[in-house]
């Protein structure tokens, strides 16, 4: 059975919402507290939604300092899959596992809605088979406007790692769509290797009916689906 | 010895301050010709150090490590004996 490791520093809120997600697809979830993180014998981790330690001098930026973020360099280095959602990537970003950083809104005011977003590359374990696919997914974030300088973001662009970007109903990239002023609408993004993807919405809200929609569980279905697996390994 | 700094952080100037455009926006009621405004922060630090120098690489790896983040943020510091 694919065990998956959920990641809980002091201020996360999404990690069991994760687990019951999890479950869904017949993955083995255990969540571990931040200061006692051991990743071998996992075949996934998962950093989770929430506000660590209060979202104080950055959102993630605290988390970032954490030993389970030192765990996780070393399992994302020997390729391990990480997903990071929400303040999840906030964290990733700020120990560099992705490039870039998540600012304030540019309207300034915390968003919680639902957004679409695309997928853009079916590269990783999060994202196999569903290239091109709008995933109908909810936000709730006060920093979520990804930005990075201009060599950077070009970069980014080059290399293919841009994996979600927010668009409208038909599909399409429009500033409308953006809810929050990401660069080049910019909702998540993977490492060059692909393993390590991060993204603002939340797909462990959106696993079942009940909620709304089940595009989350597209996500996580990676995990445990062979096309998953043979880009996992 | 003890020493107290103040960890200046800003946005770089490439990248948006949201903050920074809503007091603008706020500023242009007042009537004054504010044209630009950018917002940071700052972080006074009490620590013990060797010498001035121990205590600006002190400062600098908290700039580097936590206070600021490189990618969107400079800071500078000024340093003072406690």
């Amino acid at each position: 059975m694919v065990k998956v490791a959920v990641l809980r520093f002091p201020g996360t809120w999404s990690e069991r919402d994760f687990e019951h997600a999890l479950s869904l697809v017949g993955v083995e979830t255990e969540i571990l507290w931040h200061t006692e993180v051991d990743l071998s014998g996992f075949d996934a981790a998962i950093v989770p939604g929430g506000f660590s330690y209060g979202d104080h001098v950055r959102a993630g930026a605290i988390a970032r300092l954490s030993p389970a973020i030192a765990e996780l360099r070393r399992f994302a280095a020997e390729g391990g899959p990480v997903l990071g959602s929400c303040n999840g990537f906030q964290i990733l970003c700020e120990a560099g596992l992705l490039p870039g950083a998540l600012i304030r809104n540019a309207g300034l005011e915390y968003i919680s809605d639902w957004v679409r977003v695309r997928v853009e590359d079916d590269g990783t374990p999060f994202t196999a088979g569903l290239k091109a696919a709008v995933l109908r997914m909810p936000i709730g974030h006060g920093e979520g406007c990804f930005v990075a300088d201009p060599a950077t973001l070009e970069r980014i662009e080059e290399e293919g790692l841009v994996l979600f970007r927010y668009v409208d109903e038909r599909g399409i990239v429009t500033a409308e769509a953006n809810p929050n002023g990401s660069a080049n609408g910019i909702a998540g993004l993977r490492n060059a290797q692909g393993n390590v993807v991060g993204l603002m919405p939340h797909p462990e809200r959106c696993a079942e009916e009940i909620l709304g929609g089940r595009d989350g569980l597209r996500m996580l279905e990676g995990l445990v689906t062979r096309s998953g697996s043979a880009v996992l390994r | 010895m003890k020493f107290t700094a103040t960890i200046h952080v800003r946005p770089k100037a490439e990248v948006r301050d949201p903050q920074g455009e809503a007091i603008l926006g706020a500023l242009g009621s007042l009537g004054l010709g504010v044209t630009s405004v950018r917002t940071g922060k700052e972080i006074v630090v009490t620590f013990d150090a060797e010498d001035e120098a121990a205590a600006r690489r002190a400062t600098d790896t908290m700039g580097r490590e936590l206070l600021a983040n490189p990618v969107i943020e400079d800071f500078r510091v000024e340093i003072g004996t406690a």
